[in-house]
């Protein structure tokens, strides 16, 4: 059985050897890391904008949006650095050179996932820092060392949210041919993210916290900080949620991967 | 002429193959629009009818054909030109007795008709029923459909420009990320020019990507415009049409040498 220090060990080989290859594509990169610049950018000016002509949305404050819009791109960032995979997947079973995970002593999502290390992630990874940092200097919010362990696990687990989601969809490649609208429909659920549940009428609220639970990501995490004091339980529902779904995930997978036959002898 | 119109055939025969994609891009745009009811909804809520001179109504139906338009639009075209150059198959194509670019704007045609049957269509004939107070039935409906074909064109010429950088940088993921960000908010189709401060409403409307959303949406919802507005505003978008198209020409011609001076 191998141990979790094996994976670490074995993760960072990898991922130091396809970072040395795509050193090589240096322009790339920070042409990349600027377009995700850009458009976190244009997301946080939209905000800005429309805070011109309103003080409050719904009850909240621009640096309140600031912060959620902030945490919801903090919660992706792990999707986008190491699941970035996830968008490949649909090839290497069309293609048949998804076989080939199969022959290695290695857990085979660990494995392919692994193959990509997403650095252009890395940008909005400290955009997100820099917004939460910038939102909290307005508000009233304590760091003191529990609030940080009790913030780092709430992002970890709202974060296992979009990459169970996302993982989900790619394995529909098992089953149908190209699933790439599956994905894109998927990966642009993220935009729901970053408004508070509360503008949504009762149904599309239900949808949100119970059917595809995006207001995980981050809008029931960030109340704890936002509103402290009102929904003590969340805390406690969350990691589950985000443990559940990636529980669901690998299921999902599981099953996709036993179900692959290959293109053929 | 006909070489040209079976390119357009293929994709458009295309879009019916792909029934898959179509289901989820309609059900994602349907969801998208109901995002922007919600959220300008809420912005409204405490305001006095309207904000900067435009009601709820008026706001949500720009906003909610701005994301029609924007899918309608969508070609991947950035992408078709980058696989084209990465695999080597751009040199077979260069070699048709075909313009490439002529042929791209075929090719992508095809995708634009097939959105525009099964998606755009329905979504604003759904809107013009349930906001039919709010949109301007009128002569505007004309140039709002010359208007909307102008920004095609324009749409077109600017992925085609993007897909130009494909000759120099292996990965158009930046690029067209950025490229869709700054477009989308900069010509008011994610939030409505007339919300931005003055001075950035200026350089807005120095810029061509206003006359690809906001110049169609206006002459579609604003009641205030008239004839002569909306003739000067396809004149406007015509004169970008000529510039953007000098621009893609030259700068296509220059990426080309790029890869036979590589030997590519």
């Amino acid at each position: 059985m191998k141990t979790i220090f094996f994976y670490v060990r074995i993760y960072c080989m990898i991922v130091a050897q396809y970072i040395k290859a795509r050193l090589n594509y240096r322009t790339d990169f920070i042409i990349s890391f600027f377009g995700m610049l850009f458009r976190d950018l244009t997301g946080l000016f939209a905000l800005w904008i429309i805070f011109k002509s309103i003080p409050q949305l719904e009850g909240w404050t621009y640096y309140e949006l600031v912060f959620l819009y902030s945490f919801s791109l903090l919660s992706l960032t792990p999707l986008q650095l190491f699941f970035d995979n996830v968008w490949e997947l649909r090839y290497h079973v069309i293609e048949g050179t998804f076989i080939k995970y199969y022959f290695k002593p290695l857990n085979m999502m660990f494995y392919f996932m692994s193959e990509v290390f997403d650095i252009k992630g890395l940008s909005q990874l400290l955009f997100a820092i820099i917004g939460l940092i910038y939102a909290s200097m307005h508000l009233d919010i304590s760091w003191t060392a529990s609030n940080i362990v009790l913030f780092i696990a709430l992002f970890l687990s709202s974060s296992l949210i979009m990459i169970s989601l996302m993982i989900i969809g790619a394995a529909t490649a098992f089953w149908i041919f190209n699933p790439f609208a599956i994905l894109e429909f998927i990966f642009n659920l993220r935009d729901f993210s970053r408004y508070p549940l509360s503008i949504f009428n009762s149904f599309f609220k239900y949808l949100f916290t119970f059917i595809i639970p995006l207001g995980f990501i981050a809008y029931y995490p960030m109340l704890v900080f936002l509103r402290p004091g009102t929904t003590p339980n969340i805390i406690y529902i969350c990691p589950a949620v985000g443990a559940g779904l990636f529980v669901l995930a690998c299921l999902f997978w599981t099953k996709g991967v036993g179900s692959y036959s290959g293109t053929g002898s | 002429m006909n070489k040209y119109l079976h390119v357009t055939k293929m994709t458009l025969m295309l879009g019916f193959v792909y029934r898959m994609h179509f289901f989820f891009t309609a059900v994602g745009n349907a969801l998208y629009i109901m995002l922007i009811y919600f959220l300008w909804k809420a912005i409204y809520k405490n305001a006095e009818g309207t904000i900067h001179g435009m009601t709820f109504q008026q706001v949500f139906l720009y906003l909610a054909c701005a994301a029609s338009i924007f899918l309608l639009f969508r070609s991947y075209l950035e992408w078709m030109m980058s696989e084209d150059v990465i695999s080597g198959r751009i040199i077979m194509n260069l070699l048709k007795p075909v313009d490439y670019q002529s042929m791209m704007l075929f090719s992508t045609s095809g995708f634009t008709i097939f959105n525009l049957i099964t998606v755009t269509i329905p979504t604003f004939i759904v809107l013009g029923i349930l906001l039919r107070n709010t949109f301007n039935f009128g002569i505007n409906i004309l140039f709002f459909l010359v208007a909307v074909f102008m920004a095609f064109l324009l749409s077109f010429i600017i992925d085609y420009i993007m897909g130009s950088f494909s000759f120099y940088t292996e990965s158009i993921w930046g690029i067209s990320i950025a490229k869709e960000a700054i477009v989308l908010f900069l010509s008011g189709a994610l939030i409505p020019i007339r919300f931005f401060p003055g001075n950035m409403q200026v350089i807005m409307s120095c810029l061509p990507f206003q006359a690809i959303y906001n110049i169609p949406l206006s002459i579609l919802t604003d009641s205030r415009l008239m004839v002569t507005d909306y003739i000067s505003a396809i004149g406007l978008q015509c004169f970008w049409l000529v510039v953007l198209l000098f621009i893609s020409r030259i700068f296509f011609k220059h990426a080309l040498k790029m890869v036979t001076v590589n030997g590519g």
